[in-house]
């Protein structure tokens, strides 16, 4: 594992959970070649794209347990071990059957870096079943680039209902997500 | 969805979220008090409660809640996905272990026969139903708190839940019931937190995947 900069993503973490976007933007994106760098050792027969799809899971997946971290303990166990739960259950929904020994995940390596070609399908697919709004709110904030204020006054909502209708679209993504795959 | 764009949208929202333990230390003692309340305008306390509470009788409460307190400890480090929970664990056991060796006690001194009299009562039954009702709303608590954790193992972390409220059921129920003997509390109460238990199982095999 390369040497992790300061900040370290336990103080990302603590940060984003103060609500800082860009901190978390930021942990996101460093996790996010781990992530990969396990999905693709594991599972690399089923094809980049599908494995893209298997990341994508794992980090809607981080944002939604990311309260049950604990901010005075180490982020990276609590990752291997969100990860690791959420990579056998994918590939399991998907007829794979995986097996990741714990000590194994901390060893593996990310994906190199800035190697993002592929456009997963699965999230669009699931998105495109959000209701209409909440589907074009996320993607508004994820495609476009909007913020929520922009989205919110292109809609004729306050931000903070763009927000609260975020985080539940959120959550339904999990849940519809489980039910389209298996 | 590229990656990346999945990312932008995640971060965007930043509701705050509450942490299980948090959870459950906001939702338990609301629901020990409702369950308290319950018993006390439907089920009444024993009329001699004040007596018993100082007195070796206490142990029908005191047993379920300190069963209680252990599945709260476990249920906490099992809403953490990379926590060891080792030590949690053996308590809870050691006092699952605990009860076995009393009941094991209870049949080698009391002859079947007079253990059925002590079970020939309809409170018994009265027991194995109040103790799961007494427990509902602590059960949904315990269960709505683990949801926010992410256990590695649903149907445990469920089962643990149940423990954790099914103590908290069978104490309440306690103030209660007037049947004091070992040989009626190990099979009514114990029998009692079991249902609760199988109960956190079920639903949380349901409720707490993730």
């Amino acid at each position: 594992m390369p040497p992790l900069d300061d900040p370290s993503w336990e103080a990302l973490m603590r940060a984003a959970n103060r609500g800082d976007q860009r901190a978390y933007a930021r942990l996101l994106g460093a996790v996010t070649p781990v992530v990969r760098g396990i999905v693709r050792a594991r599972g690399g027969t089923l094809g980049p794209e599908a494995c893209e799809d298997v990341v994508q899971e794992v980090l809607l997946t981080i944002h939604l347990k990311r309260q049950s971290w604990r901010e005075d303990a180490p982020l990276r166990p609590w990752l291997y071990a969100v990860t690791r739960h959420k990579v056998v259950d994918a590939f399991r929904a998907r007829g794979h059957r995986v097996e990741i020994p714990v000590e194994d995940v901390a060893e593996i390596l990310p994906a190199p870096p800035g190697e993002d070609p592929f456009e997963a399908r699965d999230m669009a697919r699931v998105i495109g079943r959000l209701e209409p709004r909440a589907a074009e709110i996320v993607r508004a904030i994820g495609i476009d680039g909007e913020s929520a204020a922009e989205a919110g006054a292109r809609l004729g909502m306050s931000e903070g209902a763009v927000r609260v209708a975020l985080h539940r679209a959120f959550k339904s993504l999990a849940r519809l997500r489980e039910r389209m795959i298996e | 969805m590229k990656t990346d764009a999945l990312i932008a949208a995640l971060a965007a929202d930043t509701t705050p979220r509450v942490a299980p333990g948090a959870r459950l230390a906001r939702t338990l003692p609301v629901a020990f008090v409702v369950s308290v309340v319950l018993l006390l305008v439907f089920w009444h306390v024993r009329p001699d409660l004040a007596e018993v509470l100082t007195s070796a009788p206490v142990y029908k409460t005191l047993v379920p809640l300190a069963l209680a307190l252990a599945a709260l400890w476990l249920a906490r480090g099992m809403a953490r996905p990379e926590a060891r929970v080792g030590a949690e664990a053996s308590v809870v056991g050691v006092m699952g272990l605990g009860m076995l060796g009393a009941l094991a006690y209870g049949l080698a001194t009391n002859s079947p026969a007079e253990i059925a009299e002590l079970l020939d009562t309809r409170d018994f039954e009265n027991c194995l139903i109040s103790v799961p009702v007494l427990a509902a709303l602590p059960l949904a608590g315990a269960l709505w708190a683990m949801q926010a954790g992410a256990p590695r193992h649903p149907v445990l972390a469920g089962a643990v839940a149940g423990l954790l409220a099914g103590g908290i059921g069978a104490a309440v129920y306690s103030l209660h019931c007037p049947h004091d003997p070992l040989m009626y509390f190990l099979p009514a109460y114990g029998g009692a937190m079991l249902i609760v238990v199988a109960l956190g199982a079920v639903i949380g095999g349901r409720v707490l995947r993730w």
